[in-house]
């Protein structure tokens, strides 16, 4: 029995042994016959295949091996298989779109595809070998590929300063900033402001109750389903800036009234020479003669109105400062008066300079903003609220903080509320399952999560306190790229190395002219050293560039030759002794290294020269192309009419030679010219003056050919 | 039994290579999606043509440079075009440009109008511009070229005549 038993055992044994065996054989096979059938090969040998048809064949095959192939950049962390099916990525002789992909070669573009690989730009899967995990989100891996047209968000992970190459990053940076939301989140790159929305310390004391109310319920820049901006019903270019808040009927009541009970420095009562008051309270066309005013000291460079012309309305004007059409039925009269004698009292941080007013012409301005630029019907919809109780004011200030409008409003007792809003200085970087979906219905990816936090925020978390922004789809889509650079502190300090980081200007004006610098507050518009605003020309070498008496002239009476242009220097009215303290400032300090205006005298052009110069500038090189002398000519370039005034010879001279190294990015071209007709030209350039105190021409503002408010 | 059981291995076998013939994810997707740029034609304002890395570039530095004489419109209001005699080309003139090459293009860029026999009035942009940046301009104007611009099989005659 045990014998026979064990060889019975034994005998199922073995069947079991062999049956294990031959499992083990095919699960052994399994491997390399799975290995045979990559998706990769299948690539592979497509590309061997497709090479065999192109005339270049041999170059084409030259780096050709059956493998993976595999960029690996160890101080990025990076490791990129995507040259394994994407072979002819670096030859130039498979570019266009009749190559089938994947084989087709990379686009040009500033960096070498063999060097950088594909995911630190297009994102995606770098170490995957198979086309769906490469691409599109899975389960194990999660960065899906950026579409093309979001590409420009890559660039913004390593560069952090604008790049000319990237305008809508750049676009998207500057709506970030312009739209305050530093205020409640902290950005990569982009620093909070000292003032962000309007300060509201003493708001109470400009407008009124009903107002706020107005303002609070309904924005007045708004935009519409399709996309268009409009200022009070008006389109506009402007981007709005205060959000939509969804704020319901006690929260608008409560917060009208604890805003309005903002008003610590009471205003006072706005005071005119009697006799000016005599003279002009009676005249007929006062807001007429305020309007002209206003006009002429061209308070419209900064401001925006709503002007009809032919039957179409449209905004005219800046968008430094707030548009103003309805400010009227907004502003207190005193509040209005005392704003524009010293607007830096109200607002120390503001942009808005201090004019030198006569009350004559104080008094005209104050009267056509109040008779002139209202709307009876503005505040008509707003219910009778009468003054505010103590228990509304109390509500109101604890709406003030809930709603977080202490991230961008300053208010005398309440501390900035920074860090209101998540941190989303690493947001590019964040995978899938790191984003707060919900139970909502917006696609799961990285893209439209953002987009829908910005136009719908409820869509995504409904309790959320995010306000709305309606920002037009290109717009919409600038936002996105610049938020997807924002990937965070570098993973590794080989990696911190590759990145460009941004440059910082400063510019401290020092003295005399640091005072009338901040009072008139010229970097708002102009640029020193690097800082301020693009608007008008920037002035780091205006003393190697315009004569001292000319600027002296100028600035007292800012004119130009370009009557059709809205945004203009506007009329100061300052003393003389100011405008001279900027010129001597401007002639000491701000001169370029290489243009001494002191070294040229203007004894060693002779006539003779002038004359061939004049030859020069009109057959040889034809420069009135772009310049006007006379009446004659082009406008790309500035008005030449007055340049034997304006500009010094050193200038000149330097100019001719090399624009592009006194003004980065002008547009007038470097041409060829020798010393001797260098020489011609400066001659002929300095017979040309206009008779008079010379202070009529020159094109400042913004010129024509305005890339960058450059002459 | 043991049929049972080599059955079974075999099924696995099968089911395990299946595993390994997955589709490829290829769809083909909006242009504009693509696209590093985007410009409306134009002569039509509703057609978007998309742009690639190149031609976007090309499309910044025409509307620095070139947008001043070669467009009826600019970012400033009225153009130039009309200060200049002889007027130059419109930039999307297909019937002026396609017929010249892109090396006689590039030439007449970098050397400006009076080297090639052409209007003083074109100044030269060798030393303002990089070659990189006037291929991209080139580029850029054959994408927006009305009519559309067809790549000729050699090098255009204007050229080598010159």
């Amino acid at each position: 029995m045990p014998a026979e038993d064990m060889g019975k055992i034994s005998g199922r044994l073995r069947l079991i042994f062999s049956v294990s065996c031959v499992i083990f054989v095919i699960a052994l096979a399994i491997s390399p016959l799975k290995d045979l059938r990559r998706e990769w090969k299948r690539y592979k040998r497509g590309y061997a295949r497709f090479a065999q048809t192109r005339p270049d064949t041999k170059r084409l095959m030259a780096d050709y091996h059956s493998g993976i192939d595999q960029i690996w950049i160890p101080e990025m962390g990076v490791v990129d298989r995507c040259t394994t099916c994407h072979q002819g990525i670096a030859q130039p002789s498979l570019a266009g779109p009749s190559i089938p992909q994947p084989f087709r070669a990379h686009p040009p573009i500033p960096h070498q595809v063999q060097e950088w690989g594909c995911v630190v730009c297009h994102r995606g899967q770098g170490p995957s070998t198979e086309v769906a995990e490469a691409h599109e989100t899975t389960l194990a891996w999660e960065q899906p590929i950026l579409p093309g047209h979001f590409i420009q968000g890559a660039c913004g992970s390593c560069h952090r300063g604008n790049l000319a190459e990237t305008p809508q990053l750049t676009r998207g940076r500057e709506l970030l900033d312009r739209l305050n939301c530093a205020g409640c989140h902290r950005l990569q790159g982009i620093e909070r402001q000292v003032m962000l929305g309007p300060d509201l310390t003493n708001i109470g004391t400009k407008v009124s109750r009903e107002w706020i109310y107005k303002w609070l319920k309904e924005p007045r820049t708004i935009t519409d389903a399709d996309g268009n901006v409009k200022v009070n019903g008006v389109g506009t270019e402007d981007e709005p800036r205060m959000p939509k808040f969804r704020l319901n009927e006690k929260e608008l009541v409560a917060l009208s009234a604890y805003l309005s009970s903002l008003k610590p420095n009471p205003i006072e009562t706005a005071k005119f020479d009697p006799r000016v008051l005599g003279t002009w309270s009676k005249k007929a066309d006062l807001g007429g003669q305020g309007e002209l005013r206003f006009r002429q000291m061209f308070c419209s460079t900064c401001h925006a109105l709503a002007v009809s012309r032919a039957g179409e309305t449209k905004m005219v004007g800046g968008d430094i400062g707030p548009e103003l059409t309805k400010v009227g039925t907004k502003v207190k009269p005193d509040w209005l008066a005392a704003w524009l004698r010293n607007p830096q009292g109200y607002l120390p941080h503001g942009k808005m300079p201090r004019y030198e007013w006569s009350d004559e012409d104080l008094y005209k301005v104050t009267q056509y903003i109040q008779t002139k630029l209202t709307d009876p019907d503005l505040l008509s919809t707003v219910p009778q609220m009468g003054a505010a109780t103590e228990d509304e004011v109390k509500t109101g200030r604890r709406l003030f903080l809930e709603k977080g409008c202490g991230g961008c409003h300053v208010v005398a007792d309440v501390s900035p509320q920074k860090d209101f809003g998540p941190d989303l200085s690493a947001l590019g970087g964040k995978n899938v399952s790191q984003l707060e979906f919900g139970a909502s219905k917006v696609p799961r990816n990285l893209i439209s999560f953002i987009q829908a936090k910005i136009t719908n925020p409820l869509s995504v978390n409904p309790a959320g306190r995010m306000p709305e922004y309606n920002l037009t789809p290109a717009d919409l889509d600038a936002v996105t790229m610049a938020l997807l650079g924002m990937t965070g502190t570098p993973a590794t300090s080989g990696m911190e190395k590759l990145v460009v980081p941004q440059r910082h200007a400063e510019f401290r004006a020092a003295g005399e002219f640091g005072k009338l610098y901040e009072r008139y507050k010229c970097y708002v518009c102009h640029q020193f050293n690097g800082y301020g605003g693009t608007l008008a020309p920037d002035l780091s070498y205006e003393g190697s560039r315009a004569t001292r008496q000319w600027t002296v002239d100028f600035l007292k009476n800012p004119q130009t030759l370009r009557p059709t242009l809205v945004l203009r220097m506007p009329q100061f009215n300052m003393s003389d002794r100011e405008a001279t303290i900027i010129a001597d400032y401007l002639g000491m300090v701000l001169q370029h290294p290489s243009v001494n205006p002191a070294v040229i005298e203007r004894s060693q052009f002779t006539p003779p020269m002038a004359a061939h110069g004049k030859e020069l500038y009109e057959v040889k090189y034809q420069c009135q192309a772009c310049h006007t002398i006379g009446s004659s000519g082009g406008y790309v370039g500035p008005s030449l009419n007055n340049a034997g005034n304006w500009l010094t010879p050193a200038w000149m001279e330097a100019w001719l030679r090399d624009p592009q190294a006194l003004a980065p990015g002008t547009i007038e071209p470097r041409r060829s010219f020798t010393d001797d007709e260098i020489k011609s030209l400066t001659a002929y350039l300095l017979t040309l003056k206009q008779s008079g105190t010379g202070n009529k021409t020159a094109g400042v503002g913004r010129p024509a050919g305005g890339a960058g408010g450059q002459k | 039994m043991t049929r049972r059981l080599l059955a079974i291995c075999v099924l696995a076998a099968v089911a395990g290579l299946c595993g390994c013939g997955k589709k490829s994810g290829a769809t083909t997707a909006d242009p504009l999606r693509t696209a590093y740029d985007s410009e409306a034609d134009w002569n039509d304002p509703q057609r978007l043509i998309p742009l690639g890395y190149q031609q976007a570039q090309g499309k910044r530095i025409f509307y620095q440079q070139c947008v001043w004489c070669h467009a009826d419109a600019t970012p400033a209001g009225p153009s130039n075009r009309s200060n200049v005699t002889p007027a130059p080309p419109l930039f999307n003139d297909g019937s002026v440009l396609n017929g010249e090459s892109d090396e006689y293009l590039q030439n007449i860029i970098t050397l400006g109008g009076s080297a090639l026999g052409k209007s003083a009035m074109m100044p030269p942009y060798g030393k303002t511009l990089t070659q990189d940046d006037i291929r991209a301009l080139i580029a850029y104007a054959r994408t927006m070229a009305v009519p559309p611009y067809q790549p000729a099989a050699r090098p255009g005659p204007k050229y080598s005549e010159k």
